[in-house]
């Protein structure tokens, strides 16, 4: 069956790579378990689902992963967003707060984490997320940087 | 040797305060898989599990990723996460990988051409794996098809393949955790 990492990567069954990756369940459906994990929780913990869909777009974009920007697009716009919603995912960075203290914090995470310090978990407290909403969020960009790499991984494999 | 210096094990301290046990959901301890009268969990584990549905799908991945048998071999998934530390600047995950890394390998000349910046000196299959694991990296990726049949032209099949990119792709995701929740020091 045809998952979401498969759409991703554009791998359909009679592909060397999609047969290679089954060599893997464990990885084939742990991802698939981890997306559902971060885009539609049982308990989203006050992040919505179309904040999550806004900001996967969003940092799809940041990869430069135009398969899953457009992927999560269509996503997000199933779920009739909010226009706030729509110019977040769309990388605007002129947003109410929180959005907009939330909409920096995964460009830099995403972009470079490595500059991530201490004072950008307190500006998250200051615009009012608590500790759950923190890691919730934290999770969700962390997934959207490994599922781009993956995707990106097995897409190369079919070119090389 | 600048490794013996250098990779002492670090401490990892939470920016938030983690979940007390005391104060825990039944799925919080759930996913910690531990009962109420359990002392010592991880201040690591304890931050995370402030959302326990996406702590317990990530660990599963992230155990299978790095422990199951077969297909690539340990060594090269700890040098992937290693070069994905690096980039992504987690000091404590990159530590602890190269640690393990020299463990299993009872060799440390690997970790140490890396932090003394000095890839050129790996052979040519750690040369292959270094270089990919960091040009996927980055963000966006720089890796290319080159990157691939570098690893095919050191032997390496789909499945180790696949494998190796999992490996870099998940400390894509833990050093997003570990680097931006908290800090690594010396001190317990």
């Amino acid at each position: 069956m045809i998952d979401a990492m498969d759409r991703a990567a554009g791998l359909s069954p009679d592909d060397p790579v999609y047969k290679a990756r089954r060599f893997r369940p464990e990885f084939v459906e742990g991802a698939e378990i981890c997306r559902l994990s971060v885009l539609t929780p049982k308990d989203g913990l006050g992040l919505s689902a179309p904040l999550r869909l806004a900001l996967a777009r969003r940092m799809a974009k940041l990869n430069a992963d135009e398969v899953l920007v457009s992927d999560y697009e269509t996503q997000l716009a199933a779920l009739s967003p909010s226009d706030e919603l729509v110019s977040l995912s769309q990388g605007a960075t002129k947003l109410a707060e929180p959005l907009a203290t939330i909409a920096r914090h995964a460009d830099l995470i995403t972009l470079s984490p490595i500059k991530a310090a201490a004072g950008d978990i307190t500006r998250l407290q200051e615009v009012g997320l608590d500790n759950p909403q923190i890691v919730a969020l934290s999770e969700l960009i962390a997934f959207v940087n490994f599922q781009t790499r993956v995707a990106t991984g097995l897409r190369l494999m079919g070119l090389a | 040797m600048i490794s013996t210096v250098k990779l002492k094990p670090l401490h990892w301290h939470p920016h938030i305060a983690p979940v007390e046990l005391s104060e825990a959901t039944p799925e919080q301890l759930d996913a910690m898989k531990v009962t109420p009268s359990a002392k010592k969990v991880s201040e690591y584990v304890r931050t995370l599990v402030h959302d326990p549905e996406s702590y317990i799908a990530r660990t599963v991945l992230f155990n299978a990723i790095m422990y199951l048998e077969g297909g690539l071999d340990r060594p090269a998934r700890e040098l992937g996460a290693l070069g994905a530390s690096l980039v992504n600047g987690c000091t404590f995950c990159a530590v602890t990988h190269a640690r393990r890394h020299a463990e299993l390998t009872k060799n440390d000349a690997v970790v140490t051409a890396l932090y003394l910046n000095k890839p050129e000196e790996l052979g040519a299959r750690d040369a292959a794996i270094y270089a990919f694991a960091r040009r996927l990296s980055v963000t966006p990726s720089q890796a290319t098809p080159d990157d691939i049949a570098a690893l095919r032209a050191v032997g390496m099949d789909n499945a180790e393949i696949i494998d190796l990119i999992h490996a870099i792709s998940i400390f894509g995701w833990a050093n997003r955790l570990m680097h931006v929740l908290g800090h690594a020091d010396s001190e317990n």
